[in-house]
């Protein structure tokens, strides 16, 4: 024991030492991997070789990339040129991230340029980024599998994904989002792609809900002999694959060629960097011809500079010719910030014309959902009548606290209560700093709208927007007393079923003759052990519907396969799934050691009686169980409660945002709907009274639990 | 009949042993397999043509990265354990004043840390982000600690109230009168008394910051400092995700968690025991 | 996990007499703990508004075995644990040797106190859990060893030494705890319930033994127990508690005899006290109590000013003072209900009245033989023998 508390007190003295190393000369983030990323270190070195400048490379994961950006950039701590894709210039623009690059693209240098790729970066006659490469979706085909083999499709690609049908859509006429600012996907050209679409699918011309590792898989085995798909494919595949990439073809319905959306990478500056023309020479180096060569060799990537181009190796490779053609037919994505609340809406609609719902209605609806969600917040009122409230508010705690102070024998506990008091006093101090105050910092946030570079004061206007439904049904989709409903029934399904799991084995695996005791408990607390980031995404694998394993069983069975996702009983079925599994080895082991606490003699009394196995359980386990085990039940809830990485990744909310629960539809308030923070903010303070006035309830009810 | 019994035991929990088992693997399947998941409906998780890549990627060994990945194993052990410490050392004391004595503000205190669980984070990482940067502990792995420790510290005092309450009071109060301080009889007595306790606390705290990666890979900036989720993470990218290495580097991941539950199951059993996670 | 509560909570299974040695009481100590005095004046404890003790004064002289005994509830642990320092007075003193030890912590009171649950600390073994003590006040090791060697011999430990508590039994753990105290060699002893986690033959045994330790080590010691059994073998003074009062303070063989409350009277002697509403009358000069189906004589000497004709009273007779009455001299009847047959000597129960108390008699075995339920049996009580108690103060009435 002693020896585990020195170590463990080394590892926190060794935690505290900052880690030395030399302040860089420029600072550089990306989220690049594999190819891409050894191209750029590679590029850092030879800067550093030729013009003496050290640049101090960060890779970060894509999944907090952005958030990091917003919040290191503002407060300079962030990068001096970071790489990213063009369409976030908008939010990055908005929330202070970036700066024009000035000089680091200079006049001369503007026609060495990809034309499409500069006027991605431009926004309102200044330039935010120097082009790097582009990325667009092309046609790869198998030149192995000849056109009308069977059983194999003759084109895959992800149907459901809005950025994929983007170019279907092209072909119709249509765009996601109109040149100004508009919804774009409820007009004739829609319908007529998503209806074009689900009777491709229909013919089985191409398969459903796809995923991108699915279209992968179909593609490299030879089981579709076409895909729509980026150059991020091409080093997936196996090299015995004999495949070539032609530009998206020509939709016969329309007669016209789809063009797909097409993303810039660029290299962007922060406010700081933007000031040190050192960081301003690097971007333009890294954007120039001789830093391009090599992007295009070894990164295999399309890059934005003309001049690299001429060079051979680059001109010959038929895949980097085959994008780059493709790119000088494709629609750069827009920059705007409306762009990011486009997506949910569009996959929603989409989703239920597939699943056979009328599209005009599915469209209709979703744009309405886009526009809801961009509503304006409303105008800023007073702050006087909560400042009132707040004061009145201070006012009453002040005189329960006076009251308090003047009870007798007050004075008598607080003398007592100074030795309590040293033992608590570095909890309290830690977890009112570093807990409290964040999250009350959080929710004061719930009376602001706007971004967070600039936060308009709307007082209650956001709890207003979300009691009211948004001006909808109070029971419409998506309302606030919908999700509540399904949180509720989402909470109570898992905690019964953790419990009756977790009480189950833990009865049957503390039997005193119970041989392979340990093995056993090992095994089953598993699930605990591993990433659930990793395990929740190999569960949405095996609900699949056509590949997945459960319905692989159910055939195996005789069952007809069950689209998982597609109605709102199953999708919550396979989220409680999931959680269930993640969650029962917890309560085994609260089980397991409460039931240690019973003395056997209880249960040989009971026995003595009469009682049956099941009466046992019932009369002596159950009820001597609940002290213990009640706490157990009300934290699990909670956190069951709040669970919103499982919806995430499972069901994601499907089918049409019915699955969602209270703090995942927080999550996608602030971070797919435009960022609206407070809003989310006020989410969070609504979950929190719930759970604070629903667990004072239990332990009212189930006696003193919390307390 | 006992015989029956007997069967019917070992049956139900093989039952539960296959529910807990069989989608890890899967996630072993995916992880030997060179491809991704497989194309075909199949109910048993078997790789197509199975290989140990994905896990050479992960550990570095084909691009000699693994001076870098021992780096981060480093990273991640000294961040988790020293989570583990701060985590105990500041709840352990404060667990025990609840347990043992009656102060002014106990139950508003005991309310406020039951409500720190309840008040979804969504909107925190920010203010949290400006904190830590009054403190000058951004970008430092004592920052990343104070923040998963003060994050463990509420179920942790929970956890270890209970274990306290089921200590008698007579130990400390013997040890009183055999000439102990109270600080003393808390240290001497108490303490070891809750050991087991302490263990699982200590287990918990790990584990919440070994899996953790938002927080790390926002709050650090050197890649040299950064942990191993924070590094698993970046097998999964904005248009495609790296399957293989991602299901690899979970394993890979949850290999020290699992040793450490093998090692500690009879702590976790009696360590919850004592007294459970009582509230 | 040795779970500390398992180890103390329930009664252990009791080892036989032949199973562990019994205390070896004539082995001298070579330095035997100094008795002190220890001092009680006035103390008031009350627990949120809940008074506990209002009041108490308790004087032991050095080296006496003094008993707290009362029913629980009644304030006798928290004077105990008062007098270690376990809880703080709301008013009064503490005395301990002369020094004034009311605002001090345990540590600096110098005294040895064995818990009704034994307290061992589970982690050590019992060397450790006897060393414990002298560690913390920094005795040198050889002293600790020999300390320990001696205890150890004294309560038969000597083969249990490198065990954890949840290894013995009950009555080992009880002889730990005691060994504990011993090796402390303190200024005072205290005694929280020890037995009552015994067995009945145990608890006889260990009862002697500490008596038997008492004599040999001559510590001044206090002694809170529930068991009037106990109260009356152990003790040198008795303190009966009651309320959070002491209602009376004596030999145990004077407060046996004079009770001088109906609580009292009641609280010691088993089976109880019988009592019986009447009334003073006067009849041919004498002083009679009349009344509840009993008609006796009583000891004008004894309480002449303190009756007056007609006064209500209760009387008290213990069920060993009844004897079987001569034709003629009875004081009462007792209408038997249940013979309870001892072998060496027998209870009757039965009613003096319907409606009145129901009343214990004790008998001779052999009168017992002929006693059948359903019998009229004819008692008298010597009247030196009777107790006359206040109906309303429940004071002892009395000349004195």
């Amino acid at each position: 024991m002693r020896r585990l508390f020195a170590l463990l007190l080394v590892a926190a003295i060794v935690s505290v030492l900052p880690a030395c190393s030399e302040p860089p000369s420029i600072v550089l983030w990306h989220s690049y991997r594999g190819e891409e990323e050894r191209a750029l270190v590679e590029l850092a070195k030879r800067y550093e070789r030729e013009h003496g400048l050290h640049v101090e490379l960060l890779a970060l994961p894509f999944d907090a990339y952005t958030a990091k950006l917003q919040a290191a950039v503002p407060r300079a701590h962030g990068p001096d040129v970071f790489i990213d894709a063009h369409e976030r210039l908008g939010i990055y623009r908005r929330e202070g991230v970036v700066a024009p690059v000035g000089d680091a693209v200079p006049p001369e240098d503007v026609g060495s340029y990809e034309p499409t790729a500069l006027d991605a970066v431009t926004i309102d006659g200044s330039r935010w980024g120097v082009p790097l490469s582009t990325k667009c979706l092309a046609l790869y085909v198998n030149d192995d599998v000849p056109a009308g083999a069977p059983d194999v499709y003759p084109l895959a690609y992800e149907a459901e994904n809005p950025y994929h049908h983007a170019a279907v859509l092209s072909a119709f006429g249509g765009a996601l989002l109109a040149p100004d600012g508009s919804y774009g996907f409820d007009d004739d050209a829609a319908v007529r792609s998503v209806l074009y679409v689900r009777e491709l699918i229909a013919k089985h011309a191409i398969p459903g809900d796809a995923n991108g590792a699915l279209v992968k898989q179909l593609f490299a085995s030879g089981r579709a002999r076409t895909s729509i798909d980026g150059p991020w494919l091409a080093a997936d595949l196996p090299p015995s694959l004999h495949f070539h990439v032609e530009p998206l073809p020509v939709v016969q319905e329309t007669g016209r060629r789809m063009r797909p959306l097409l993303t810039v990478e660029a290299v962007m500056l922060s406010p700081s960097g933007a000031r040190r023309p050192e960081a301003r020479a690097f971007a333009r180096w890294l954007g120039g011809p001789e830093a391009a060569l090599v992007r295009a060799t070894e990164a295999h990537q399309v890059v934005a500079s003309e001049p690299a181009w001429r060079d051979p190796r680059v001109a010959g490779d038929p895949l980097l010719a085959a994008f780059h053609e493709q790119a000088r037919a494709a629609d750069p994505m827009p920059t705007s910030t409306r762009m990011r609340a486009v997506w949910v809406p569009v996959q929603e609609a989409m989703r239920r014309v597939f699943r056979g719902e009328d599209a005009r209605v599915a469209l209709d609806d979703g744009k309405r959902r886009f526009e809801d969600a961009l509503k304006p917040p409303p105008p800023p009122p007073s702050p006087a009548p909560l400042a009132i409230a707040l004061g009145a508010l201070a006012l009453v705690g002040a005189l329960f606290a006076v009251r308090r102070a003047r009870t007798p024998g007050f004075r008598q506990q607080l003398r007592e209560s100074r030795t309590p008091y040293r033992y608590v006093a570095h909890a309290a101090v830690v977890v009112f700093v570093l807990v409290v105050l964040p999250l009350a910092a959080g929710a004061l946030t719930s009376l602001f709208a706007g971004t967070r570079a600039d936060p308009r004061y709307v007082g209650l206007g956001n709890y207003l927007a979300i009691l009211t439904a948004r001006g909808g049904p109070l029971l419409g989709h998506g309302s606030f007393y919908v999700t509540l409903i399904v949180t509720v029934l989402w909470t109570v399904c898992n905690v019964t079923l953790h419990v009756a799991i977790g009480v189950a084995l833990g009865v049957v695996l503390s039997r005193p003759v119970m041989r392979l005791k340990g093995f056993y408990r090992v095994l089953l607390v598993l699930p605990w052990a591993v990433p659930s980031y990793v395990t929740a995404l190999a569960w949405k694998g095996m609900f699949h519907r056509q590949f997945g394993a459960i319905n692989a069983i159910l055939s195996f069975l005789g069952v007809q396969p069950v689209s998982w996702f597609s109605h709102f009983s199953t999708a919550l079925a396979a989220n409680v799934a999931t959680n269930t599994w993640l969650g029962f080895p917890f309560m085994m082991v609260v089980t397991l050691g409460a039931l240690t606490s019973i003395p056997r003699e209880v249960l040989e009394a009971a026995e003595v009686d009469g009682a049956t196995r099941w009466q046992r359980f019932r009369g002596v386990t159950v009820p001597l169980l609940k002290p213990t085990m009640l706490p157990a039940v009300v934290l699990g809830s909670v956190w069951t409660f709040n669970m919103f990485n499982v919806v995430f990744l499972v069901s994601g909310g499907e089918p049409d945002g019915s699955t969602e629960i209270l703090v995942s539809d927080a999550y996608r308030w602030a971070f797919t709907r435009d960022a609206q923070y407070g809003y989310a903010a006020a989410y969070a303070v609504l979950i929190f009274l719930i759970l604070a006035a629903g667990s004072r309830l239990l332990s009212r009810v189930g006696g003193e639990a919390t307390t | 009949m006992k015989r029956l019994e007997s069967v019917l035991a070992h049956l139900g929990v093989i039952v539960g042993v296959v529910f807990a088992v069989y989608p890890l693997l899967w996630v072993v399947s995916v992880a030997l397999s060179p491809g991704a998941m497989s194309s075909h409906a199949q109910a048993l998780p078997w790789p197509e043509s199975p290989s140990l890549d994905a896990f050479a990627d992960v550990l570095g060994l084909r691009d000699g990265h693994s001076a870098v990945f021992a780096r981060q194993v480093v990273n991640s052990l000294v961040v988790s354990l020293a989570t583990a410490a701060v985590a105990v050392a500041v709840a352990t004391p404060a667990a025990y004043a609840l347990a043992r004595f009656r102060f002014v503000g106990k139950t508003w205190g005991t309310r406020t840390l039951l409500a720190t669980q309840m008040f979804p984070a969504v909107a925190s990482a920010v203010p949290l982000y400006l904190l830590l940067e009054a403190m000058h502990l951004l970008d430092s792995r004592a920052g990343l600690v104070l923040v998963y420790a003060s994050t463990a510290v509420p179920f942790a005092i929970f956890q270890m109230r209970g274990a306290f309450d089921a200590v008698p009071i007579d130990l400390e109060e013997a040890a009183m009168v055999d000439g102990a301080s109270r600080a003393g009889a808390f240290w001497r007595v108490a303490l070891p008394a809750v050991r087991p306790a302490i263990a699982v606390t200590a287990l918990f705290a790990f584990m919440s910051a070994w899996n953790e990666f938002i927080l790390a890979a926002t709050l650090l900036s050197r890649e040299s400092a950064f942990t191993l989720p924070v590094v698993l993470q970046r097998y999964v990218g904005e248009h495609d995700t790296a399957w293989g290495p991602f299901a690899a580097g979970a394993i890979l991941v949850s290999v020290p968690v699992m040793a450490l539950f093998y090692v500690a199951q009879r702590q976790l059993v009696a360590g919850l025991t004592a007294g459970g996670v009582k509230g | 996990m040795s779970e500390p509560g398992a180890s103390t909570a329930a009664p252990m299974r009791a080892e036989g007499p032949a199973a562990g040695p019994s205390i070896d009481s004539e082995r001298r100590l070579p330095e035997a703990p100094r008795p002190v005095r220890c001092a009680v004046r006035g103390v008031r404890k009350s627990f949120g508004g809940n008074p506990i003790l209002r009041g108490v004064d308790v004087d032991i002289p050095e080296g006496a075995f003094a008993v707290l005994v009362g029913p629980s509830g009644c304030g006798k642990s928290t004077l105990l644990r008062l007098v270690a320092g376990l809880e703080t007075a709301d008013a009064g003193t503490i005395e301990l040797a002369g020094r004034d030890v009311t605002a001090l912590p345990p540590r600096d009171r110098d005294v040895a106190m064995v818990f009704q649950s034994y307290a061992l600390y589970p982690h050590l073994t019992v060397r450790d859990n006897l060393a414990f003590g002298l560690k913390l006040r920094k005795v040198p090791a050889a002293e600790i060893a020999t300390r320990i060697r001696e205890a150890s011999a004294m309560l038969g430990l000597d083969t249990l030494l490198d065990r954890l508590p949840k290894q013995l039994s009950g009555g080992q753990r009880q002889r730990v705890a005691m060994g504990r105290a011993i090796v402390r060699r303190a200024n005072i002893f205290l005694f929280d319930e020890p037995l009552s986690n015994l067995d009945a033959a145990l608890r006889a045994e260990v009862r002697v033994e500490i008596r038997r330790l008492h004599d040999r080590l001559g510590a001044t010691t206090l002694y809170v127990t529930h068991d009037q059994v106990e109260a009356m073998t152990l003790a040198d003074t008795l303190w009966v508690m009651n309320g959070g009062v002491v209602e009376q303070k004596g030999t145990p063989l004077e407060v046996y005899e004079r009770p001088r409350t109906r609580f009292v009277a009641t609280f010691l002697g088993s089976p109880q006290m019988n009592l019986v509403d009447a009334v003073v009358v006067r009849e041919d000069r004498a002083l009679l109590v009349d009344g509840g189906g009993v008609r006796v004589l009583l000891d004008e000497e004894r309480f002449g000013d303190a009756l007056s004709e007609g006064q209500r009273v209760v009387v008290g007779v213990r069920p060993h003072d009844f004897t079987i009455a001569r034709e003629g001299a009875a004081a009462c009847t007792l209408k038997v209900e249940l013979v309870e047959a001892l072998g060496f000597e027998a209870f009757a129960y039965g009613w003096l009245r319907a409606s009145g108390p129901r009343v214990v008699a004790r008998l001779e075995a052999s009168d017992a033989k002929r006693v059948r339920s359903g019998d009229q049996l004819p008692l008298a009580v010597e009247p030196a023998r009777l107790h006359l108690f206040d109906p309303h103060t429940g004071l002892a009435l009395d000349r004195s």
